[in-house]
């Protein structure tokens, strides 16, 4: 059985955890179980969200002590829930809140965790987790030793959110029943920082238009976000720009901002850098317009326009309008 | 606001490189055979692992290592391959001519090849079960003075060094998680902070250590680790190339290392005192892969890993006072580079060991005056060190006259062992780059595109900005930037001039000439993109980089090279 690490944030579903339920299923493939857990306090909704999978059961563990994630506390019940679930395999999408205490919690079941994981396939007869090394230049099977259950996180991006399989009724929901000594739960959090409250999450973004240095100057800025607007999409963008002061650094996607996997990411003007493509190549569809048909954004992009985008944009508006 | 530490030691080495680490465990040594009341010893090193900042070919001279770690062997020393083909040859555009004899400092029987980075990492986990502390992540910021002593006196004694503040944010105000940095007081200070250090540079302004020294001379190293087919390159093949893409008046070569499992140790090194202000190291490299040769080597390969380092190329002649009141410089900080034998790791690590040598008995006897530190120059005119560098002492200098008259020069101190030879005066390398007017006379140039510009096909050839991703460099983008630059010289003089060759010489892309929006050029430095290579500090023409240490444990990721 897969046991599914779901996350959330005051009642919000982290799409990310799509992506870690699709992986799921793609490995169990119909031939062992999968169940979904998450934590916190006030879960219905999110439960009954993810309830429209095709899994077994919904777990919510519900407590008070969980309301604001700690990793103490997360730890603890997360540990409980897997001894009385007793999965082979425990799956998170590799989020910064899965980074942040899983390396903790394998420590403390001593079991061994694989993280960042893009690819599941059978190598000699054994089920090996593809992670990219060396910032991606190689990937690396991995095949957990030791006693079960193995805990793997799921790259963002890597499986795709909308492939995961939606049951033809209602999975049910349990609560799983979890103690928590608050008096071990080490961090005592505070509210968020004033910075982290104005942030965008595009990561959570389905849509991205995201511009790069052949906007030329901050007053084109506005062609960009008017076709976000039309798109209804997030506006981000590569490096120069925010260097610029341009657009927020918050808005910076790339090995230096953010990674993002959105069903629609638009370059405009970017030449594609490796450090911006490394941020924006699980993207499902990218499209691409530039000027320069050398620009090696073509070589990840799905529709690709050698053009000025001063001209194309506002047509691409125009139609986006028509419609 | 935080309080600042003080940490008090007997002895501070700054740098975790070969030679601070093997100063620290040769202290330990001593520390046992003499027994004693235990000194206090400590290491910072601004990489957040041990090794992450390293970076060379490198062939190892073994016979340091066999005098420091006798049973290295047994302690599993990373040595990737011994050398066992040595091969030269110079390179015209198409054809490879190999040279009639292999030179004897390109005779590398005996030596091995080794992954730098894997090297100190393993050093580092010797003197660390030594028990004594390596402080990572910790970059020495300013050297500390004691400025108690009598107005007036000349001299003035180094009492530590604070280390860099954490958690300034770019418009240098102190953010949440602000920690001003420690003060390390020691009785003596090994400064082995590598090529160019930044404290190095310091103590020689402030204590004038090069009055008497002839100017230090460097060139730069740009490096990429390859995987290529496995049956292509048997491990232990030492390839060198001279000449193309180089012409007469640039000095420096290339060197393919082969390791086991088709890992490949490809890089270029070019003197740092080119004349032509258009020229660009990398592109150079990049000129260099696609000979033919090269590429029939490199083709349905993929590269791993990409960096850059400056090296010494000055030889004996370039050594600064190495001793002073309260501490010593080693290593690639003082020079001990063999430019002819393209080795400095057994020098740096020589040179670590005699250090420690003069810091324990000046500790112990109480006086850590520079009369007393004096010992160690003593030891090093006794070593190894002198007996390898001083024939070869103008070497580098004599190359100052085109190739091909350094080369005579060369065979010439190779045979007399540098008997009776004048010795040749060189100048700063950065002052022979030449204005564009001298250079190309009145023609006019697009001062953005390098003379040399090559064709990328990010297959075989990159670009800057690809290079740096390889390099795994990270800083965080809100602290102040770590390259100080006289920017007023770059808007109004440089331009005309010498073209900003900043964009050139950089092999990161730190430096970008971009739109003013006025019609005109501003700098943009992407301090983040810096693999610490210290270039720029280096060889630009006004001398107005400085090079500071960024917040500690940022920098390159330098695993494997």
């Amino acid at each position: 059985m897969i046991l599914v690490i779901a996350e959330q944030q005051q009642g919000k579903l982290n799409r990310a955890s799509w992506e870690a339920i699709a992986a799921a299923q793609q490995l169990a493939a119909g031939a062992m179980p999968v169940k979904v857990a998450v934590a916190g306090q006030g879960l219905a909704g999110v439960a009954g969200e993810l309830a429209q999978a095709a899994v077994a059961e919904v777990l919510t563990i519900d407590h008070a002590a969980l309301a604001t994630y700690t990793p103490d506390g997360f730890v603890q019940a997360l540990q409980q829930v897997i001894a009385q679930v007793a999965p082979t395999y425990v799956f998170f999408s590799h989020t910064y809140q899965t980074r942040d205490f899983s390396p903790t919690l394998a420590t403390r079941m001593d079991r061994a965790l694989v993280t960042d994981v893009i690819a599941i396939r059978a190598v000699g007869g054994a089920t090996a987790f593809a992670r990219p090394m060396f910032q991606g230049k190689l990937v690396a099977d991995v095949v957990p030793q030791g006693e079960g259950p193995f805990l793997v996180s799921i790259q963002i991006g890597a499986y795709r959110a909308d492939t995961a399989a939606k049951g033809s009724a209602a999975a049910p929901i349990t609560a799983a029943a979890v103690t928590i000594d608050e008096s071990k739960i080490r961090q005592k959090p505070e509210a968020p920082f004033q910075e982290a409250k104005q942030a965008v999450d595009l990561s959570q973004a389905e849509r991205i238009v995201s511009v790069g240095r052949g906007i030329k100057a901050v007053e084109n800025i506005a062609i960009a976000e008017q076709l976000a607007k039309a798109f209804g999409a997030e506006l981000a963008a590569s490096r120069p720009i925010c260097d610029n002061g341009w657009l927020p650094m918050e808005r910076q996607i790339g090995s230096s901002g953010q990674t993002v996997a959105p069903k629609l990411y638009v370059a405009l003007g970017i030449s594609g850098a490796i450090q911006h493509l490394v941020g924006m190549k699980g993207s499902r569809t990218i499209v691409a317009i530039n000027k320069d048909a050398d620009a090696p954004i073509f070589e990840v992009a799905d529709y690709g326009i050698q053009g000025d985008l001063f001209e194309l944009v506002p047509a691409i508006i125009a139609e986006l309008q028509k419609a | 606001m935080a309080e600042r530490e003080t940490l008090e030691v007997d002895i501070l080495i700054v740098g975790g490189g070969p030679a601070g680490l093997s100063a620290a465990l040769r202290l330990a040594q001593l520390q046992k055979q003499k027994g004693g009341e235990p000194l206090a010893i400590a290491v910072i090193e601004k990489a957040r692992d041990a090794g992450t900042h390293q970076l060379s070919g490198a062939l190892l001279d073994p016979s340091t290592l066999r005098d420091l770690i006798p049973d290295f062997a047994a302690k599993g020393a990373p040595l990737a391959a011994e050398v066992h083909q040595d091969n030269i040859y110079f390179l015209t555009a198409e054809k490879k001519l190999p040279l009639p004899i292999t030179p004897p400092p390109f005779r590398n029987h005996g030596n091995y090849i080794i992954s730098l980075n894997q090297f100190a990492k393993w050093l580092a986990a010797q003197v660390e079960a030594e028990g004594i502390d390596l402080f990572m992540g910790f970059p020495g910021q300013h050297v500390l003075f004691d400025d108690t002593a009598a107005p007036g006196a000349e001299r003035r004694k180094v009492i530590g060094v604070r280390t860099g503040d954490r958690g300034i944010g770019k418009d240098g105000k102190p953010k949440g998680a602000f920690e001003p940095g420690a003060d390390i007081h020691a009785k003596v200070t090994i400064f082995a902070d590598g090529v160019r250090g930044h404290l190095t540079k310091e103590l020689i302004q402030t204590l004038h250590l090069s009055a008497t020294s002839e100017p230090a001379q460097f060139a730069i190293g740009i490096k990429e680790l390859w995987d290529i087919p496995k049956d292509r390159l048997a491990p232990g093949t030492v390839i060198h190339t001279l000449g193309y893409p180089l012409r007469d008046e640039e000095f420096g070569g290339s060197w393919l290392y082969a390791m086991p499992e088709g890992r490949l140790s490809i890089g270029f090194v070019v003197g740092l005192d080119y004349q032509d202000p258009l020229f660009d190291p990398h592109a150079a490299f990049q000129h260099f892969k696609r000979h033919p040769f090269i590429s029939g080597i490199l083709g349905g390969g993929s590269i791993v890993r990409y960096g850059a380092k400056a090296l010494p190329e000055g030889g004996w002649n370039t050594q600064p006072r190495l001793h002073f009141d309260g501490g010593v410089i080693v290593g690639d900080a003082a020079n001990f580079v063999n430019s002819t034998r393209l080795k400095g790791i057994h020098l740096a690590m020589r040179s670590g060991m005699l250090a420690a040598e003069a810091a324990f008995d000046a500790v112990r006897a109480g006086d850590t005056s520079s009369t007393s530190l004096a010992s160690y120059k003593a030891l090093v005119d006794a070593s190894a060190i002198k007996t390898e560098l001083y024939p070869v002492r103008n070497v580098h200098q004599a190359f100052g006259a085109g190739t091909m008259a350094g080369g005579a020069y060369a065979g010439i101190a190779m045979f007399t062992n540098g008997k009776g030879l004048p010795d040749i005066s060189g100048h700063p390398g950065h002052q022979a780059m030449q204005k564009i007017e001298d250079y190309y006379g009145m023609t006019k140039r697009d001062i953005l595109v390098p003379s040399n510009a090559a064709p990328i096909d990010r297959r075989l050839t990159f670009d800057k900005v690809t290079g740096a991703h390889y390099s795994g460099t990270h800083h965080d983008e809100d602290q102040p930037v770590h390259l100080l630059v006289q920017t007023d010289v770059c808007h109004s003089i440089c331009g005309p001039e010498y073209g900003h060759p900043c964009v050139r010489f950089c092999p990161a892309s730190v430096y970008e000439m971009v739109d003013n929006g006025a019609g005109g050029l501003k700098l943009q430095i992407n301090a983040s993109n810096c693999v610490h290579c210290k270039t720029c500090d280096i060889m630009d023409p006004y001398g107005i980089i400085t090079w500071v240490a960024p917040e500690g444990g940022e920098g390159p990721s330098y695993d494997g090279m």
